[in-house]
């Protein structure tokens, strides 16, 4: 599937203020099942763009703006191709618990097996798993199936109710919450169970039957992949009750949201600030070339001109001395 | 007033000798018997002036001979001398307990502390070496993980530690060298040889008490100084401002050097004044650093001025409130990213407090083995690891004679001196290290080695470590000295300064 994202964030703030420096994880992902066509970033005030990869692989823009100022847009927008991950198997082979205990798999995921500032176990989450009685199944992979969707039916959809980074037992009690306490809630139970879990920021193309998805559609989404033997990392979105395939976009790893947030920022000044965001997300076609202004430059016949290169190519090999 | 304050940290003399290790010394004659050294007691430890009661070492013969000269009155005029000095200056720190913070003198004791040329010969050698492999350490484990995954080293250890920070991973420092400064507390054992107690890797501190000592004591005792050839140490202003220009990034010509302070309300805030006025570079707070467009600058009276090295004296957690504690407000936010870039050097760099974690400290001989393919010249002190449940049963059942320590901890705090703690302290430790053996290392008591110390009115022994300070930006250089801490309490063994420590001048001598 080819999409068009465009990813709008505005801070204003409510005196002027000054020295703001912004980190942003917002260049989607670009590996083989998610090409990256096209990412562009520009910042209002306008800024110098620095860029690095981060612990996680994640591309960090980062930019900050010296001069007073009250308001600032960061407008980034990307062209993705992304592609259907392999179908997976009905169930893992049966050494797959073994797999996961081994040594080799905690050096290799070490901190993506122990718990994170945010997705941590305790009291709140043990009693939770007594309750809805969730527990591994013979295979890892049923397992975080139906912990997937066991977590879609326990909790109600509702904004508002906690932060970005609230600890998971807020949304525990409540039983309600957002993507990122959802995916949190996963992550933390998964790294109990033994199997490595890792926070996805990203966005998601909503289903053209509005009722299946119950995530916002015009912010950015955030799900869970986990680690499975003989597989690799599978990406599970415990707000919709799904797979994450093709219509999700990934753009950030981490252990929990605090790795991985669209941004991140610090300013002097003595204010308030106010986050706005708008994220569309289009099914588009296949990108196009635009051809028809092009001029012709430089009038070499491409026929003609191969053949003395090949000519060259030809008795030059032809040269080399074969001992 | 020091008078008085110095009698109360030597507690109550009648009551001492229940909790010390220190058997007096029954047989007494001759000049021995009477004066100063009157009280002068030995015990299984080893004296750092004395091979057995009246006999000095050979090297200490001069100084014990020009002190057995002096009337305890002399000395004591001597001593209140050396308090005064160090009072009109302003060396203090402050103390934190719970909930209370008390600003005191560091007490200096008079009587210099001597160390051989042949001694010192293998210290700097042993802690050339030892700082050699902990800088290869560290960039394997920010770098491609080798001792990791040859389990020289546990990777949870490692990984799981808090002092691991994730955002040095892959970032270049300047000729490898993450500890530019290092502090490594030394104590000599009872068969005479030294071993290497704790590493301090992150913002090692008391390098202005070992010059201040020196610039006041020398003074006291002029004529001995010079006969004894003792070896200089004020170039260490110089030698630590070269370690930093070395760190400089390759582009700085003439790089600009910055002394990053919390302030004045931290505890070496005088060192950090100090150290920026002996090597005539800025002492800087985070508010007056500012990152833009990736690059580090200070603001002055005419604007912003590039700088290329941080000598930063404030935790990791603080130094960046964009990428590490948010509500910081002594770091430069951005300074991270600057660093990633190669714009500016931080040194010591992040992240080495991973390295000077008490359970990492058990490694380092493997890691000397490991990375050098060389014997360490120093060796540890024997160290139990309670992650390794066999180690921790015997720790367990020896409560009454290790120390044991809590591996994220430094500064005296979170600690049990055995022998010297009372029923309800070890039944304390017991639960605390059944709960979380892994947070928890123990070592025998050591018989530190013992210094003649004037207190009141005559010279005892008391128990002191060694701090030299190992710099290392292309190549390493040791300033011949250090700090020796005292412990002032009679029978005592913790010389932190938080607890109750002073300290000597330490005089290297020439060959």
């Amino acid at each position: 599937m080819h999409y068009s994202v465009h990813h709008v964030t505005r801070f204003r703030y409510s005196a002027p203020i000054r020295e703001s420096l912004v980190e942003t994880r917002l260049r989607p992902q670009a590996d083989e099942l998610q090409r990256l066509n096209g990412f562009h970033l520009t910042t209002h005030p306008r800024a110098q763009l620095f860029t690095y990869a981060d612990d996680f692989g994640n591309t960090v823009y980062h930019f900050d703006i010296p001069g007073e100022h009250q308001e600032l847009t960061i407008d980034a927008s990307s062209k993705v191709d992304v592609d259907r991950p392999p179908t997976l198997p009905e169930a893992l082979a049966p050494d797959a618990w073994e797999a996961l205990r081994s040594d080799a798999t905690k050096a290799q995921h070490f901190e993506l097996l122990c718990p994170s500032t945010i997705a941590k176990d305790g009291e709140a989450l043990e009693a939770f798993l007594k309750e809805t009685g969730l527990e591994p199944h013979a295979c890892p992979l049923a397992t975080v199936r139906d912990l997937n969707e066991t977590l879609y039916r326990s909790f109600t959809y509702e904004s508002g109710t906690t932060r970005v980074d609230s600890p998971i037992e807020v949304a525990i009690a409540s039983r309600k919450g957002v993507c990122q306490d959802f995916a949190h809630v996963m992550i933390a139970i998964l790294r109990d169970w033994g199997i490595p879990a890792r926070y996805v920021s990203g966005y998601v193309c909503h289903r053209p039957d509005a009722i299946l998805d119950r995530s916002a559609p015009d912010q950015s989404h955030a799900w869970v992949e986990a680690f499975l033997p003989g597989i690799g990392w599978v990406g599970f979105d415990p707000t919709n009750d799904c797979l994450a395939e093709e219509r999700h976009i990934r753009i950030a790893y981490g252990r929990d949201y605090a790795d991985a947030p669209p941004t991140r920022g610090v300013f002097k000044g003595d204010a308030q600030s106010e986050l706005a965001v708008a994220v569309t997300v289009t099914p588009s076609e296949a990108p196009r070339l635009a051809t028809p202004f092009l001029r012709v430059l430089s009038a070499a016949k491409v026929a003609e001109a191969a053949s003395p290169v090949t000519a060259r190519l030809r008795s030059q090999s032809a040269q080399q001395q074969q001992q | 007033m020091s008078e008085s304050k110095r009698a109360s940290e030597d507690g109550d003399p009648s009551k001492a000798g229940a909790e010390s290790n220190v058997e007096p010394f029954p047989a007494r004659s001759g000049p021995w018997a009477e004066g100063l050294f009157a009280r002068y007691s030995f015990g299984r430890a080893v004296d750092e002036m004395f091979e057995r009661p009246g006999v000095p070492l050979p090297h200490a013969s001069a100084l014990y001979a020009r002190l057995a000269e002096l009337s305890s009155d002399e000395l004591a005029r001597r001593q209140a001398q050396v308090e005064h000095a160090f009072l009109t200056q302003g060396i203090t720190f402050t103390v934190y307990g719970e909930g209370q913070e008390t600003e005191r003198i560091f007490p200096t004791d008079l009587v210099p502390r001597l160390i051989t040329a042949a001694d010192w010969d293998r210290l700097e050698r042993g802690l050339t070496q030892r700082i050699a492999a902990l800088n290869l350490f560290l960039g394997d484990i920010y770098g491609e993980g080798k001792v990791l995954r040859d389990g020289i080293v546990p990777a949870d250890l490692i990984l799981g530690s808090k002092n691991y920070l994730r955002a040095m991973r892959g970032l270049k420092v300047p000729h490898g060298t993450y500890v530019s400064i290092c502090g490594s507390d030394l104590v000599r054992c009872e068969d005479g040889n030294f071993a290497v107690l704790e590493d301090n890797l992150r913002v090692p501190s008391g390098v202005s008490y070992m010059l201040a000592n020196r610039a006041v004591v020398k003074r006291a005792f002029p004529n001995i100084f010079r006969e004894l050839n003792v070896r200089p140490i004020d170039h260490y202003g110089r030698a630590l401002l070269a370690t930093l220009r070395a760190m400089a990034p390759p582009r700085a010509e003439r790089p600009r050097i910055a002394l990053l302070t919390p302030g004045v309300f931290n505890s070496a805030y005088f060192e950090h004044a100090f150290l920026a006025r002996q090597m005539g570079i800025e002492l800087v707070e985070g508010r007056d650093l500012a990152v833009h467009d990736n690059v580090l600058y200070m603001r002055t009276t005419s604007g912003l001025a590039r700088v290329d090295v941080i000598y930063r004296r404030i935790d990791d957690d603080f130094i960046d409130p964009l990428r590490f504690r948010r509500d910081s407000m002594l770091g430069v936010p951005g300074i991270v990213n600057a660093y990633r870039a190669g714009n500016v050097t931080i040194a010591n760099a992040l992240g080495t407090g991973v390295a000077d974690d008490k359970a990492v400290y058990a490694f380092v001989p493997a890691l000397i083995k490991y990375y050098l393919g060389e014997e360490a010249i120093i060796p540890n002190v024997e160290t139990y690891l309670c992650r390794r449940p066999a180690e921790r049963d015997y720790v367990l059942a020896n409560l009454d004679k290790l120390v044991v320590k809590a591996v994220g901890e430094s500064g005296g705090y979170g600690m049990l001196v055995g022998p010297h703690a009372t029923k309800a302290q070890r039944e304390e430790f017991h639960a605390r290290v059944s709960a979380h053996p892994d947070s928890y290392i123990a070592q025998p008591t050591l018989a530190l080695s013992t210094a003649p110390c004037f207190v009141e009115d005559g010279i005892e022994p008391r128990h002191v470590d060694l701090r030299p300070f190992i710099l290392t930006g292309r190549e390493t250089v040791i300033v011949p000295g250090g700090l020796t801490r005292v412990a002032l309490r009679r029978g005592s063994l913790v010389v932190n300064s938080s607890q109750g420590g002073g300290s000597k001048d330490t005089w290297v001598l020439g060959t």
